[in-house]
């Protein structure tokens, strides 16, 4: 049975038994190499699910929707590994409880797709610990060094030509699973704390707050990279945050669903490097 | 006899068009971006894409601008005002959606207060438009009643001619044929026949759509919430709108002096209709997204007698979650049979 065959069995049999109230999943898109979020809700619409390796999206942040799950049932949803460290971020930062989700796991592995074995957040630990030791493709991996190899007059050009380019359509922004705040810093207009104008200043305030909240959160999706209307290579931004906190306090984001928040703990041996 | 312009003529065009005062701006791909941009010569432009990223509106009303600088004083107020200069300009190689966006949009910034930030820079620029000979499945100008070779909008035509040599020259108005003029020694004439208009197969019964959205019934209808559950409410689909045209204010400076802009808004933010109170008329997705397409067509139409539209399909070629204009009339055309 193919994967999909698989899981639209599975979310068929879930919906029908009534443990989930809902599946969030992928469906067909408006072209063929196109993917979109479903929700069904009867048993009969699970053959409309698709599981391919189209299906790219972190679908996790339609968790946070409003009211989905003040009832307290279940939701089921279709995460890839990313998603689920999202969802334990989310579990984490008390905004949802893990104990309501139900996922429908799977990983590309080397062009493949493959079911993940379980359902709850915690069933997928071990997994998620072997991604903090291989964490980008090659490719990435170039584009990361030749930005490192930059000088930092270089470099600067280089975010000030990209940002230059942003239109602040909060694409990224509301595409993130991590950016649940019912009003974000940037909406907050009485005062203007951040400024709305896309000029340069305008453009650098916004791109360096979002960089500094998704530090030590972020779980590199991809999502706001996809979303960029205007290409900004926003991973890149997020990837060295994440390198950082990986660097100065061995933290891997979304481990588990208790695991603090790096940024918002203490530990008395954390380092102090900034301390001069 | 028809005018034909070559190609290979292109650099020369533009140097007399410079050497008579105009600035030339064309689509350019830079950064990973098309966008549009001056020009010195023809081979910065990026003439091959299907639709450029960026839109036409970017030209005439760009996505932030200061309006006037203020000092407010013991006694008086003191502004400076700030208008776009008054400088000739021709765009070349619009597309006939983007170029129609901005005829669509003239009686808007024209009805009650002539916008002059608007049609100081309309009235001096001239839109060299190139016939579209190819589509992708996100173009839908035939749905709007508009066609891949609509003069609406542009001030010349161009038809592309086999083989990339050049094209046929239209010329559609009094401030086209004044930049032809400019060039008149570098156009032959000849009679060529130009390379049929794209395909643009039509895709929703527009004025099924109309009708159905003026029916007060449906403003209720579960349709709105179905149709927008995965919508994550970012301003992509307005922004890359050619003919989205709504903007905020914002002061920027301190308490006593500051400049006052004028920025692009969204009806997709939330934070568009929120009351000081912190009454928000509309409050969900659902409503914004109702909101967008009845200004676009009923609204609109129902005040200027033309869609809010022009059928360039941005809005779902660039949807972070797939949705877009295409996909809600084409169920609306579906609920109204």
């Amino acid at each position: 049975m193919s994967i999909q065959e698989q899981y639209r069995k599975r979310a068929a049999e879930l919906l029908a038994s009534g443990e989930v109230k809902i599946i969030i999943g992928y469906g067909a898109g408006s072209t063929p190499d196109r993917r979109r979020a479903l929700f069904i809700r009867s048993a009969e619409d699970a053959g409309l699910l698709q599981v391919d390796q189209a299906c790219d999206a972190n679908l996790s942040g339609y968790l946070v929707s409003e009211g989905l799950l003040s009832d307290r049932k279940k939701v089921g949803i279709f995460l890839r590994p990313e998603g689920i460290r999202s969802v334990n971020i989310l579990a984490a930062e008390s905004q949802l409880d893990p104990l309501q989700i139900v996922i429908l796991g799977f990983s590309d592995e080397n062009g493949s797709l493959t079911p993940l074995q379980g359902s709850s957040v915690s069933d997928f630990s071990a997994l998620i610990s072997t991604l903090k030791e291989r964490r980008s493709t090659p490719e990435e991996q170039e584009l990361v060094e030749k930005i490192e190899g930059m000088t930092p007059e270089e470099r600067f050009a280089f975010w000030q030509a990209e940002f230059a380019k942003c239109i602040k359509c909060y694409a990224c922004r509301q595409v993130c699973p991590m950016c649940y705040c019912k009003r974000c810093i940037v909406d907050n207009n009485q005062p203007q704390w951040v400024q709305t104008s896309s000029h340069t200043l305008g453009n650098f305030e916004w791109n360096l707050v979002r960089a500094f909240h998704l530090s030590g959160r972020c779980v590199e999706c991809g999502g706001c990279d996809r979303a960029c209307p205007v290409n900004i290579p926003l991973r890149l931004i997020n990837r060295r945050m994440a390198q950082e906190v990986l660097e100065a306090f061995d933290y891997f984001s979304g481990m588990s669903h208790t695991q603090e928040p790096v940024l918002a703990s203490f530990k008395k041996d954390d380092p102090e490097t900034f301390i001069l | 006899m028809t005018k034909i312009l070559l190609r290979d003529r292109l650099d020369d065009c533009i140097t007399r068009w410079h050497a008579a005062g105009f600035e030339v701006i064309g689509p350019v791909s830079k950064n990973n971006i098309s966008q549009f941009a001056a020009i010195e010569k023809a081979d910065e432009l990026d003439l091959g894409a299907i639709l450029p990223g960026r839109t036409l509106k970017d030209l005439f009303f760009p996505q932030t601008e200061p309006m006037f600088r203020y000092r407010i004083g013991k006694q008086q107020i003191d502004t400076e005002e700030y208008l776009p200069p008054e400088r000739q300009r021709i765009v070349f190689g619009a597309r006939p959606c983007d170029a129609s966006a901005m005829a669509i949009d003239d009686p808007l910034f024209g009805w009650d207060y002539k916008d002059s930030y608007w049609f100081r820079r309309r009235n001096e620029t001239v839109i060299v438009t190139i016939a579209c000979t190819a589509a992708d499945e996100f173009c839908m100008c035939t749905s709007l009643k508009l066609a891949p070779d609509s003069t609406l909008g542009s001030d010349i035509l161009l038809r592309p001619l086999e083989g990339n040599r050049g094209w046929l020259v239209e010329e559609l108005s009094q401030r086209g044929s004044e930049a032809l003029s400019r060039i008149e020694a570098l156009l032959e004439k000849e009679a060529a026949k130009p390379l049929p208009p794209a395909d643009v197969p039509v895709k929703f019964d527009l004025e099924a759509c109309r009708e159905w959205l003026q029916n007060p019934e449906n403003f209720e209808s579960h349709f709105w919430k179905e149709i927008s559950m995965r919508c994550i409410g970012c301003g992509t689909c307005t922004f890359l709108c050619p003919t989205c045209h709504c903007f905020d204010f914002q002061d920027e400076g301190d308490t006593y002096t500051g400049i006052r802009r004028k920025n692009w808004d969204s009806c997709s933010f939330a934070l568009f209709t929120m009351h000081t109170s912190g009454h928000n008329p509309r409050s969900t997705q659902s409503a914004r997204w109702r909101q967008r397409i009845m200004h676009k067509f009923n609204y609109f139409p129902g005040k200027f007698s033309l869609n809010s539209c022009s059928g360039c399909g941005r809005c779902t070629r660039e949807c972070p979650v797939d949705m877009g204009i295409t996909e809600t009339l084409q169920e609306i055309t579906k609920l109204s049979k």
